[in-house]
């Protein structure tokens, strides 16, 4: 008797082959991993547009004059005038610029893994590092947003904006939880595809 | 591993090369040389049983236990 099951199955079209999409289970049009895969496609091309041009602004926010300019703060209560310093322009530009980068640098990570999903291969040990690097940047960017906002609500517009409690802080905490907790989920998914890789 | 593999003793007995045993038994060359230089974890019962019936050996003839220190079981060393 031969043993035809023993002989180990051929590794996937990798992803250099244009119709590896199609000859993956689960993933022809239609299926949720294709609109997925459009969806991050999408929107990591949207996010380095506006990545790039906010570069480019904070590039530029050096050496515009600022004579003269001032913003309002307004809220229900009321607003007050604030002269736009050169700094206050390039701490705003700064914060969104890195807002918007890191969701950028999440997205690069998250279709690498999706790649790694299509190949048949999503278990791969690159995938724990990149679900931490994943959290680690949710983390400091939804933690920078949150000290952002306070800062502002506390410097820039006091008694117009509400002040930032620790309660604002559960969900960001809640969802880097959540990364990691996958990350680990993946580190023992790697070890036992090392483990299976080995099985002879 | 205090585990070793004598595929390449009793293939030297046997006068016969990895890439006809390989073909018999039905396992990769590759996969075969992984369980020869001893980095494989495990052996599947089933291809044990085709590297006894191809070999005309007894799986004691292809392992042999050496005491040694103890290994972490689950280590992730290479």
């Amino acid at each position: 008797m031969r043993l035809p099951t023993l002989r180990s199955t051929p590794k996937p079209a990798g992803a250099h082959n244009p119709d590896f999409l199609s000859s993956v289970r689960g993933l022809g049009p239609g299926s949720v991993s294709s609109v997925l895969k459009i969806a991050l496609d999408v929107a990591y091309v949207l996010l380095a547009l506006i990545t790039g041009v906010l570069v480019l602004l904070l590039i530029a926010a050096v050496f515009i004059p600022l004579d003269n300019v001032n913003v309002t703060v307004s809220g229900d209560s009321g607003g007050r005038q604030l002269p736009l310093t050169r700094m206050l322009l390039l701490f705003g530009l700064g914060a969104v610029t890195a807002y918007f980068g890191g969701f950028m640098l999440i997205l690069r990570s998250l279709r690498r893994i999706f790649r790694t999903l299509t190949i048949g291969d999503p278990f791969h040990p690159q995938n724990v590092r990149r679900l931490r690097q994943i959290g680690l940047i949710l983390a400091v960017v939804t933690g920078g947003v949150w000290a952002a906002q306070s800062f502002v609500a506390a410097r820039l517009a006091p008694g117009v904006m509400e002040p930032q409690g620790i309660g604002e802080l559960l969900t960001p905490i809640f969802s880097v939880l959540i990364v990691f907790v996958l990350a680990e989920v993946f580190r023992e998914g790697a070890r036992l595809r090392r483990e299976s890789e080995l099985t002879i | 591993m205090a585990i070793r593999v004598q595929l390449d003793r009793v293939l030297v007995e046997r006068r016969m090369s990895l890439t006809e045993l390989a073909d018999r038994v039905g396992v990769t060359v590759a996969n075969l040389s992984i369980l020869k230089t001893g980095k494989a974890r495990a052996v599947r019962f089933s291809t044990l049983d085709a590297l006894c019936r191809e070999l005309e050996c007894q799986p004691g003839d292809l392992l042999v236990h050496e005491p040694g220190p103890a290994e972490a079981f689950d280590d992730d060393a290479e």
